[in-house]
C-alpha cells in the first residue's frame, strides 16, 4: 500500500507560551466511500478513509476526533491548541483497514 | 441471417442490462452497515432523545452555495471559556441528506483554549449543514445552514 504523507502544520508559526494557536494535520490521503464505481472495470472501489484523529501534546491527550467518510480527498483537521511550555505534538490518525499512522512537531513557544 | 443474428444478440444485451440494475440495487442494499444512519436517527443517538436547541453560541460557517460538492470547507465555533468547569465536550457535524450523514465527531478537552474545528466536506446534494456542539454540563446546543450544491460530490 502506498505511503500515506501527513503534515502537522501550526498558525501563526512563531507563537509565546499562554497563546492559543491553531493546529491542523493535512493527511494527503483518497478517503473512499466505498460507494464510487470504477468506471474502467465497474466494479466497487472498496471503502477507504481515516477513522479517528488523536491529539496528543507533551503526553497528554487534547483532541480525539471521529470521522466519516464525508470528509473530502486529502482532509485537513483544525482545532485550536493552548501553549503550555516547550514540548512534542504527536498526531496518530488511524484508517478503516485498521493502520496506524504517526506523525509529531516539536512545539517552541518564544519568549 | 445476419439480420436474425443481430437481434438476437441485441435481445442477449438488453437482458444483460436489464439484469444489472438490479443486481447494483442488490449489491447497494446488502452492506447496509453502521456506516448508514440518518440524520434523525443519529441526533437521536448522540442527544439520548433530548434533541438539541438552535443558539447564537455555535457559529457555523459555510458557504451558501458550494460549485463543487466535493470539497466544502465547514468550519465550526463555540463561545465557551474553555475551564475545567464549562468546556465544549463535543463538536459533531452533520451532512443531513449524505447517504451516513455524520461526517465527524471532534472530542475537545480544556487544554484546546478555544472551541474551533474546521474542516472539507463532500456533500451529496443541495442539503443542510448542521453542528451540533455537546457542553460539559450536557446540553446541547446546534446551528444549521442550508447549502446548494451546484455538483454533487460523491460519486
Amino acid at each position: 500500500m502506498a505511503k500515506i504523507k501527513s503534515l502537522i502544520k501550526m498558525k501563526p508559526k512563531a507563537y509565546k507560551d499562554g497563546e492559543v494557536v491553531q493546529m491542523s494535520l493535512m493527511v494527503m490521503h483518497p478517503m473512499e466511500t466505498g460507494m464510487r464505481k470504477d468506471k474502467k472495470t465497474g466494479e466497487m472501489i472498496p471503502a477507504h478513509y481515516i477513522n479517528s484523529v488523536k491529539f496528543e501534546y507533551n503526553g497528554k491527550v487534547v483532541t480525539t476526533m471521529n470521522v466519516w467518510e464525508s470528509l473530502s480527498t486529502n482532509p485537513v483537521f483544525t482545532t485550536n491548541l493552548k501553549i503550555d511550555g516547550a514540548g512534542e505534538l504527536k498526531v496518530t490518525f488511524t484508517e478503516n483497514t485498521g493502520e496506524v499512522h504517526e506523525n509529531s512537531t516539536k512545539i517552541k513557544p518564544k519568549g | 441471417m445476419l439480420r436474425r443474428e443481430f437481434f438476437k444478440t441485441l435481445g442477449v444485451v438488453a437482458a444483460a442490462t436489464a439484469v444489472v440494475p438490479s443486481m447494483s440495487f442488490a449489491a447497494e442494499a446488502a452492506p447496509k452497515g453502521p456506516n448508514e444512519m440518518s440524520y434523525e436517527a443519529a441526533l437521536k443517538a448522540i442527544t439520548n432523545g433530548k434533541g438539541a436547541t438552535p443558539s447564537s453560541k455555535v457559529s457555523l460557517k459555510v458557504p451558501e452555495i458550494a460549485e463543487n460538492g466535493a470539497v466544502v470547507p465547514v468550519t465550526v465555533e463555540v463561545d465557551s471559556p474553555m475551564t475545567e468547569k464549562d468546556y465544549v465536550k463535543t463538536i459533531h457535524i452533520f451532512a443531513t441528506k449524505n447517504n451516513n450523514s455524520r461526517c465527524a465527531a471532534v472530542h475537545l478537552t480544556p487544554a484546546n483554549g478555544q472551541a474551533m474545528f474546521s474542516s472539507r466536506i463532500k456533500l451529496g446534494q443541495t442539503q443542510d449543514v448542521a453542528a451540533i456542539v455537546e457542553m460539559s454540563d450536557g446540553s446541547f446546543l446546534s446551528a444549521a445552514q442550508s447549502v446548494k450544491v451546484t455538483i454533487g460530490g460523491c460519486g
